[in-house]
């Protein structure tokens, strides 16, 4: 339906230009929910500029098609959730967690889980501070991490509806985004908190004690099983099903899932020439967390990603040139054009800890559904030491995979507050540049320069 | 009575509109177009002509006026200018129609315009980029465009067309094709820069042509257009001043997403069709420009009412342009009266 043409980043005007020559048979091919009247999300990224996503105009993406369909999911979250209120479905918000309790939600036919605090990129890619603002007048101020802008949201109510239940983590969680989601329950909202536990393992072997590690671990999961199962009953009590075979089926899923996105990461990380943008390849990993709102067509978006990236590998060819000089990438970028400005310089995202690893694990379809959600979720990112946070990111370096680290700060965020100064110590032989992401409008001209004198470093 | 805070950016309450939400209260549009210079202390001369005024006017009269959407228009003449019909610009006036190209040129050598070069075209596209870096992000921007059937009465001789629609009819379809192309090609340029194309067909309505001519020779091409634009998934506004309740029944089948009317009961036309497409209208223009302050307020209030019972959403407008001299205590009138009373959160 597009012609085939050589992997390369193009403009909102240029996909305008290939926008055009799709016919409307192509257009009305994808939907989501398999609704034809409102359903329909394959569009280019000026229809979302026309409405409000300012940084389009100056963002540049993926020209494959797949990356289309990518995008226009993506763009269309905010109303997808207010159809699937309209036509019945229940939504569900999970918060803190980040990759676990979507599981559960999903195994419950007609409730659409989705994570309130991913409106976070919404900021950047409208280059506006409406949203921070309003959660600033509500008592989350700047000192906070961006995913306050989720208060401001649930505030306004025109960014997703009213949820029908609302899950949200404290305990070994980003303290900044705990507490504003306290602000939220002060809003009115009913929040049903559960607790993560902090994963006391000790691979530096300060305590050699396998016994008392593996009785530890034990007692770790046996807490996480309680609580997700007081998750299920809620859920069971909201939908009235018991089954806890929905659940094994749901895991299924999201294995399917996990797996389409290692795989696209896995090849592009290891391609010779990077065959799909590092943009493209963060919304992957976080769309990982719970298929924007309609897991079935993101598996099917997944899919096409992958098809496109490996006939790519196959045929030699990518977006940046083969000399591009790898990196690691800590933390989400926070703005979405820190990412293009940085493969523009002929760096390349090879590796990345968006705080997110745990969405990246299979769960053992095997054990026991709850014990096998907790142990997926103690791979999580924020739940352990900095060592482990960073493990593989320094083994890749011994290895000689990566040449550089990239650490994006976010004001406020608890994570970057205490670790970046310990992540960079730890990192003694490739040379780390972190930054704080400043808020809308973005990126200043003192952070570019900084930036290209670091991929100047890099490539001599 | 005072004045709820709004809960919602102006963008925020027209995108829960079109995805059959209820915003915190109506969206409220009058046609604030340009009116805009008076509001700016500039002429209108300079307003049309320049994008750079259009965009300060504008953001002069939202900064005045506090409504809900940028409109950018002038007159319905911009297209068949840039095909080739002369217009004059007097110095406070609106640009006057003086040779039709179709009076001068045949149908063959008319161009379809570059909005990027093509006589004023490029004001309205400059206004939308300078706006939208401005606003963009709280206010949509909407950028009127004329409808395939007013730019082809506008290339022609105005009685010449309606007695061809009769003893021609093909020669007016083959004008009919060419408009819609060229109103496609600004439609796509408008988009681009960020700006929400509105179908303005004014010259389609009952007080210009009888409700048959428009269902053959408007409705098709309107349709068209609209149907070019969903390709995008916009929410398109067809706004048809004028007379139009002989073919209130025929508008949903524009494909419209919202229909904005001018000389018809409101309440006829919620009667009607808005069940199936939302309403935008239609406070009388003579009014708001001549009324007092207290006559308006009590007549917007009446208004709302009457549009709020629209099932798939109302907005509070005029029914056409604000006029240029219209005092601005007038508009302050109506939007005061509008934003106290059209709230659908309580």
């Amino acid at each position: 339906m597009l012609e085939d043409i050589a992997p390369k980043k193009i403009s909102l005007l240029e996909w305008s230009e290939r926008f055009e020559k799709l016919t409307d048979d192509d257009i009305g091919r994808f939907t989501y929910y398999h609704n034809e009247e409102w359903g329909r999300y394959l569009q280019p990224p000026a229809t979302f500029m026309v409405y409000g996503a300012r940084q389009l105009k100056r963002l540049q993406f993926d020209n494959s098609l797949a990356a289309l369909r990518m995008w226009g999911f993506v763009f269309n979250e905010s109303e997808r959730l207010f159809r699937a209120r309209q036509c019945g479905k229940k939504i569900i918000a999970t918060m803190g967690d980040l990759g676990t309790v979507p599981v559960i939600v999903m195994a419950f036919p007609g409730c659409t889980p989705f994570y309130p605090e991913c409106i976070w990129w919404t900021p950047f890619f409208n280059e506006s501070n409406v949203l921070l603002d309003t959660a600033s007048e509500l008592g989350a101020p700047e000192a906070a991490c961006f995913s306050r802008a989720a208060l401001g949201a649930f505030f306004k109510r025109a960014y997703f509806p009213v949820p029908d239940r609302i899950f949200a983590s404290t305990g070994a969680t980003c303290d900044d985004f705990t507490s504003t989601i306290q602000s939220i329950e002060h809003l009115g909202f009913d929040v049903t908190w559960f607790e993560v536990p902090f994963r006391r393992t000790y691979p530096d072997r300060i305590y050699d004690d396998a016994q008392f590690e593996a009785k530890f671990l034990k007692r770790t999961e046996d807490y996480l099983i309680k609580e997700y199962r007081r998750i299920w009953d809620i859920m069971a009590g909201l939908t009235g099903k018991e089954n806890t075979d929905i659940l094994i089926e749901s895991i299924r899923k999201t294995n399917r899932l996990r797996a389409l996105a290692r795989e696209i990461m896995d090849e592009t990380h290891n391609a010779e020439t990077a065959p799909f943008p590092a943009l493209e390849l963060m919304t992957i990993e976080f769309g990982n967390l719970y298929g924007y709102a309609d897991i079935d067509e993101w598996l099917s978006i997944l899919e096409n990603v992958r098809d496109t990236v490996q006939l790519r590998i196959e045929r030699g060819t990518g977006i940046q040139p083969k000399n591009a000089v790898p990196i690691a990438w800590i933390n989400p970028s926070a703005d979405p054009f820190l990412l293009n400005f940085v493969e523009d310089l002929n760096l390349r995202v090879v590796d990345t800890e968006y705080v997110i690893r745990q969405a990246l694990v299979q769960i053992d379809e095997t054990a026991e559904p709850f014990r096998a959600l907790a142990r997926s979720f103690l791979h999580a990112s924020l739940i352990g030491s900095t060592r482990q946070r960073i493990a593989s990111i320094l083994r890749a370096i011994d290895q000689g995979k990566i040449k550089g680290v990239l650490i994006t700060n976010v004001l406020g965020g608890s994570h970057c507050a205490m670790e970046t100064k310990l992540m960079e110590r730890m990192i003694d032989s490739v040379p780390v540049l972190s930054l704080d992401v400043p808020p809308p409008p973005g990126i200043t001209e003192q952070i570019k320069t900084r930036i290209e004198a670091f991929a100047e470093a890099l490539h001599d | 009575m005072i004045e709820r805070r709004d809960i919602l950016t102006s963008r925020e309450r027209f995108g829960l509109l079109v995805i059959d939400e209820r915003p915190d209260r109506c969206n409220i549009m009058p046609l604030v177009t340009s009116h805009a210079s008076t509001v700016a202390n500039m002429s209108v001369k300079d307003y049309y002509t320049s994008g750079m005024s259009m965009a300060r006017a504008q953001l002069a009269a939202l900064e005045a006026y506090r409504h809900d959407a940028i409109s950018l228009f002038s007159e319905v003449g911009i297209i068949a200018e840039a095909m080739g019909s002369v217009f004059e610009y007097p110095d406070n006036d609106l640009p006057v129609l003086k040779i039709p190209a179709l009076t001068k040129d045949s149908l063959s050598e008319i161009p379809i315009p570059d909005p990027c070069t093509a006589k004023r075209l490029p004001v309205y596209l400059e206004a939308i980029d300078f706006i939208y870096t401005a606003v963009g992000d709280r206010v949509p921007i909407l950028a009127y465009v004329p409808a395939p059937f007013t730019t082809g009465m506008m290339l022609s001789d105005p009685n010449e067309f309606l007695i061809q629609t009769i003893k021609a009819p093909q020669s007016i379809h083959d004008i009919m094709e060419i408009s819609l192309q060229a109103a496609i090609t600004f439609c796509y340029h408008i988009i681009n820069a960020g700006g929400l194309p509105v179908i303005v067909d004014p010259l389609a309505s009952s007080s210009v042509v009888s409700p048959q001519c428009y269902k053959q020779f408007a409705l098709p091409y309107e349709r068209r257009l609209i149907d070019y634009l969903h390709r995008y998934d916009l929410d398109i506004i067809l706004h048809i001043c004028g007379e139009t309740a002989p073919i209130l029944d025929l508008l949903p089948a524009t494909n419209a997403d919202l229909i904005s009317v001018d000389k018809v009961d409101l309440g006829l036309v919620v009667n009607k069709v808005s069940d199936r497409i939302r309403v935008v209208g239609n406070y009388n223009t003579s009014k708001i420009a001549f009324s007092s302050p207290q006559v308006i307020n009590d007549d917007i209030r009446a208004m709302v009412a009457e549009g709020m019972r629209s099932p798939k959403g109302y907005i509070v407008a005029t029914g056409c342009e604000v006029p240029i001299m219209t005092p601005m205590e007038n508009i302050k009138a109506f939007i005061t009266a509008a934003k106290e009373t059209a709230w659908y959160w309580v």
